[in-house]
This record gives C-alpha cells, sequence and structure tokens, in this order.
C-alpha cells in the first residue's frame, strides 16, 4: 500500500507522458489495489450514453438526405476525379507554355544579328580620327598599368 | 450488406449503400459525439457532418486500416470543431450580454435538450479524457485504438483513459461519502 502511495506520489510529482505510462503498465495496471481505485468499464457504462441508447438511425439519415437536398450524399470519387483532372490540365498548359516559350527563345537566338556573343575582345584598339565640331581634334589616349581598360580624351583643336 | 459492400456503395454514390452505412454506424457516431459534446442536438449535428465528410472523402480510406476507427477519428474531429465553436459563441455571448441589441437578436441557439444526455460528471474531463473513457467502454477500445482516433501516441492515449477513470472514480467517491455524511 505504502508503495503504491509513492507510485501516485511520482505519477502527480512527474507529468511526463512516457513516464506516467510506463508507471502504468508497470505497476498501476496490474496492482489490485491501484485498480480498485480506478473506474471499472460497468461503472463508466453507467455514466456514459450507449449507441443502443441514443435513438433511430433512420432519422439521422432523413437529415443527411434533407441536407443534401435529397440528391444522396455525394460519393468521394466525383470530386476527386474533378481535381485530378484539373491537376493534368495545369501540367499540360504549364508543359505546352515551357515549350512554346523555349521554341520562341530558340528563333530569336538563331536569327541573323542575335548572336553578339560572337564577336570576342578586341585584340587592338584603333581611333582612325576623331571630329570635335566638324574638325579634327586632338585626342589622348590612357591606359592605365596593369589594367585593360582605355580612356580616350578628345579636345577641340584651339 | 457487409462492411465492405457498403464502402465500395458508397464509393459509387449508391444511395442505398450511404444509408446502410449511416444505419450501421449511426449511433456509434452519435453516441461518441453526444458522450464528448453533452448536448444532444450539436451531437446531431456533428453525427450529420461526419457522415457527410465520410461520403465526400471516402476515397482517402486507407483500406489497411479499421473503418470504424477512421470513421470515429472524423467523428472526434468533429466534435472538437463543435466544442471550440461553442466556446467561441460563449466567449461572444458573454461579451454581448451588455449588448442588448446584439444578444437579444441571437435568442438561445440550443433550446432544451432532448434526453438522454450523459452524465454531468463527464464534463470533469477534457475533451480528450471524454472520448477515451467513451471508446474504452462502449467499444471496448485498446490504447492504441484510441491512439488512433485522438492521433496521439499509445502512451498519451493510455494516460488519457487512466485520468479519467481515475477523475470520475474520485468524484464518485466523493459524492458517495458526501452522501454517508450528510
Amino acid at each position: 500500500m505504502a508503495f503504491c502511495k509513492t507510485v501516485e506520489y511520482l505519477y502527480e510529482a512527474l507529468p511526463l507522458r512516457p513516464f506516467q505510462d510506463w508507471l502504468i503498465r508497470v505497476h498501476m495496471d496490474r496492482c489490485p489495489s491501484c485498480q480498485a481505485r480506478l473506474l471499472s468499464r460497468e461503472e463508466a457504462r453507467g455514466l456514459l450514453i450507449a449507441p443502443e441508447s441514443v435513438g433511430d438511425a433512420g432519422a439521422l439519415w432523413k437529415r443527411i438526405l434533407s441536407r443534401t437536398g435529397g440528391r444522396a450524399a455525394e460519393s468521394g470519387r466525383r470530386p476527386a476525379q474533378a481535381v485530378v483532372r484539373w491537376r493534368w490540365a495545369a501540367v499540360t498548359a504549364l508543359v505546352l507554355t515551357v515549350a512554346a516559350a523555349g521554341f520562341w527563345l530558340l528563333r530569336e537566338v538563331e536569327r541573323p544579328g542575335f548572336n553578339v556573343s560572337a564577336a570576342g575582345p578586341a585584340g587592338r584598339f584603333e581611333i582612325a580620327y576623331v571630329n570635335v565640331g566638324g574638325a579634327p581634334a586632338q585626342t589622348f589616349v590612357y591606359q592605365p598599368q596593369g589594367s585593360d581598360t582605355v580612356f580616350v580624351w578628345a579636345q577641340k583643336t584651339p | 450488406m457487409d462492411e465492405r459492400e457498403i464502402i465500395e456503395g458508397c464509393l459509387t454514390g449508391d444511395p442505398l449503400s450511404q444509408r446502410a452505412m449511416v444505419e450501421a454506424y449511426g449511433n456509434l457516431v452519435l453516441s461518441v459525439a453526444l458522450n464528448v459534446i453533452g448536448n444532444r442536438q450539436d451531437a446531431e449535428d456533428v453525427c450529420q457532418e461526419t457522415f457527410l465528410q465520410v461520403f465526400r472523402r471516402l476515397d482517402r480510406y486507407d483500406r489497411a486500416r479499421s473503418f470504424k476507427t477512421w470513421l470515429l477519428t472524423i467523428a472526434y474531429r468533429r466534435s472538437l470543431d463543435m466544442l471550440r465553436k461553442k466556446r467561441r459563441f460563449k466567449e461572444f455571448s458573454e461579451r454581448a450580454r451588455f449588448e442588448p441589441a446584439v444578444a437579444g437578436r441571437g435568442g438561445n441557439p440550443h433550446p432544451a435538450d432532448p434526453e438522454p444526455l450523459p452524465s454531468a460528471l463527464l464534463k470533469k474531463l477534457s475533451p480528450r479524457e471524454r472520448t477515451a473513457l467513451t471508446l474504452w467502454a462502449n467499444e471496448g477500445c485498446t490504447a492504441k485504438d484510441i491512439s488512433a482516433v485522438l492521433a496521439c501516441s499509445d502512451s498519451t492515449a493510455r494516460v488519457y483513459l487512466f485520468n479519467a477513470r481515475r477523475k470520475i472514480k474520485a468524484l464518485l467517491e466523493n459524492d458517495h461519502g458526501l452522501l454517508q455524511n450528510g
């Protein structure tokens, strides 16, 4: 009895479900003294409503029919099939869109003059002449050390 | 019609099979809802909603599982939804008590409940504990079955059931003691 009290104290003191479950399985389910402090199945049935005493299930069916407007409750299969059909339609539309976009892109890329990336970096920088105000201008070309950047400065010839 | 035939029939939308399902399981679902909610009218609504949901989603039912457990899971969730709805309504009506114009319009949404109703003692339990106790006492469910309905572990279901049995027993003994002393 003292052991039961200890177990009960532990059960209350540590409200961790796995631990409580362990106490139930190891002791409380097997101990007649602890079982006597639990509601029996018969006692519980006396407090609960049993399925046999709830009444007529036919009335429930009438309620369901009236709720669905007499067309019976729709089967689960139909909405699911509709969902599947919509999914297929969406996937097909997506595939067609991607294919059309790909085709258009391919056609644009293959157009003459589109392939700008084919021109590589110039090996040599050359300016034949620069005109400012209709007259040849003075030009200065700078290239910083260790850089590929070229600055061109042009000014009107005094 | 056996269970498999009823399910197959319901999947094709056969009204006779649907009726057979309601007649086979209606009382079970209603008793669970009644024991969890404690109100006949709400329990009937839950029962109706449960079957409508079952008919709509029967294609999602996994045949490897017990149909009764699947059905009771839906009934339990619907009952919880109803309890939440009632709680929200109660909060609203408490707030609206000082606003007669609002409170007067709604009236009493739940007129006097026809009997039978479960014991008031059950109101001392949480909805999960009530469900566990109902399934154990009325349906002979094990902790594993209860855990499937409550969507929790076996351990948790066992603890809910144990707590429910212990609390009600203590309350009964207290009442008995009070009667004897009184």
